[in-house]
């Protein structure tokens, strides 16, 4: 068999050894690649950042979505619970998909445990599950008032005799809410909730919905995105040398490599944990499969273009 | 009138609709008010539907032995035994719901979205060419796209992942809000159609 046509009939089996190694290694012995933030992420962070230690601010997280897409998104439902009990933001998360709802109670018992302060109802509300059907009722009466629209939390006690809620009325009161979704993409809190009662709106996706936030962010529909685990990546590290070393944000800071080298030195034992690490580590093996698909992409194509020149010797 | 009365109801609930977007006063907030305590009513019956569907659906399956009938038996023990575990003993952490949670529908969902890269990587060894000018474009953009994503892009050179940002917030922006737009007004001519009768698919039937 010709060298061409070796390379255009490589065994799938192969491909996906290679693949599995690549994923597989990174993750086992840690590579340590570094972070570079982006403009969504940090716009994100600030805008979060600025609701810290106020009564009358809240942010509110929307978990849209299910077990599937768990190892891109839950880095990010971590490190944005884990800015807010460590910056003492308060907290309200819904879920109107059933898996969505054991995702947040996933998420908040993790983050909670390293955080014995934080209170259920009195730093941050879990709604719990709501019907997709009530999404819209919900959505709107909220612009209103919140405990009137969403009536009880997960345990099912009335929102309006819950601590948490005694400065918290409307939408005036939820700094930005926060869409982490594997299909919907925020549109209807921004169709709904940010047109009508000027509510800001970020999200959190999937990668390969990444690339299609950023019309909105453009017009400032969103305010700000965590685009695939190098979102959750970037936030995490946002988190790590901001919040875990009480250091005010600031996006010059952010992008001075040596400056976050020097902040990583001082984190604390929390900050170390690996569960808070996750999408850091992760994107060491992501970047290791995006270098193994370009160089297949180029093999592959090198196949092609010798088989064309066989061809055309033949003719 | 079996049908005249649904084209009515679509016809005024849609005009009513319209009106309160564009006529904001308290008569249409009232309105919608009220229309909401009724989506709070019906819109839990969709779970109901949905339940009984699905066991009505299956069941029949298991009963004809239809192909594949053996995962309808699996599908439906899931359902009995999740639903059986949430009522008794709650859905709060540290709870049997919570545990199947974590060790059936987390691992099994994981699974299979990770079976992606697979035939990702798979398709751009086996089907990714340079067959037209096109073809070049979008694979060169992908390369750039790919390498600006992680930090190796920024390793290399820093332009790597300002390209990326421009490919993803100028050519990519425009395709995007070109076919948002077209997806908008498709939906309002297709909402215009079915508010006025013309389009009626959703019926089901014959006309």
């Amino acid at each position: 068999m010709k060298f061409a046509d070796r390379i255009q009939k490589v065994d799938r089996r192969i491909i996906y050894v290679i693949l599995l190694l690549a994923v597989v290694l990174p993750l086992v012995f840690r590579l340590g690649f570094k972070t570079y933030t982006t403009t969504p992420v940090e716009d994100l962070y600030r805008h979060i950042d600025a609701a810290a230690g106020r009564d009358d601010m809240s942010i509110l997280m929307d978990f849209t979505h299910d077990p599937g897409v768990l190892p891109e998104l839950y880095p990010m439902d971590l490190a944005i619970l884990r800015h807010c009990f460590e910056r003492n933001i308060k907290v309200f998360t819904i879920s109107f998909l059933p898996q969505g709802a054991a995702i947040i109670q996933m998420a908040l018992s993790e983050v909670k445990e390293d955080y014995p302060n934080i209170e259920a109802n009195v730093d941050y509300c879990n709604f719990g599950f709501k019907p997709w059907s009530l999404k819209l009722p919900i959505m709107l009466g909220m612009g209103d008032d919140i405990a009137e629209a969403v009536e009880t939390n997960s345990e099912g006690l009335k929102l309006e005799n819950l601590p948490i809620m005694q400065n918290m009325k409307n939408y005036d009161n939820i700094q930005v809410v926060v869409e982490i979704s594997g299909s919907s993409m925020g549109q209807f809190w921004v169709t709904y909730a940010r047109a009508k009662f000027g509510v800001d709106v970020a999200v959190g996706l999937t990668a390969v919905m990444a690339a299609d936030v950023y019309p909105f962010l453009q017009t400032g529909q969103f305010i700000g995105s965590l685009g695939g685990l190098k979102g959750a990546a970037e936030y995490e590290q946002l988190v790590d040398i901001f919040a875990m070393n009480g250091e005010e944000f600031s996006k010059k800071k952010a992008r001075n490599m040596s400056w976050v080298e020097a902040q990583y030195k001082e984190l604390p034992e929390l900050a170390q944990l690996y569960k808070y690490s996750k999408a850091r580590i992760g994107m060491d093996a992501q970047a290791i499969v995006h270098v193994l698909i370009i160089i297949f992409i180029i093999l592959g194509n090198i196949g092609y273009f010798l088989d064309k020149r066989e061809q055309k010797k033949n003719m | 009138m079996k049908r005249q009365i649904p084209l009515m109801i679509v016809l005024i609930l849609g005009l009513l609709f319209v009106a309160h977007v564009f006529i904001p006063n308290k008569l249409s907030s009232d309105y919608l008010d009220w229309f909401m305590k009724w989506m709070k009513v019906i819109g839990p019956f969709a779970i109901v539907l949905g339940v009984f569907s699905l066991v009505y659906v299956h069941y029949n399956k298991i009963k004809r032995k239809a192909p594949t009938w053996g995962y309808s038996i699996v599908t439906l023990t899931a359902l009995v035994v999740t639903t059986a575990v949430g009522f008794i003993w709650g859905i709060q952490e540290g709870t049997p719901y919570m545990w199947i949670f974590k060790n059936f529908n987390v691992p099994l969902g994981a699974t299979m979205f990770s079976l992606l890269a697979f035939y990702i990587a798979s398709a751009a060894y086996k089907a990714f060419r340079a067959r037209s000018i096109e073809a070049t474009v979008l694979l060169v953009a992908a390369i750039i796209v790919m390498l600006g994503r992680v930090s190796i892009g920024q390793a290399i050179t820093h332009w790597i992942p300002d390209i990326t940002e421009w490919i993803l917030n100028v050519p990519n922006l425009a395709a995007k809000r070109g076919i948002a737009l077209g997806v908008g007004l498709g939906m309002t001519a297709t909402s215009l159609k079915i508010m006025l009768g013309i389009e009626r698919s959703y019926l089901g039937g014959k006309d």
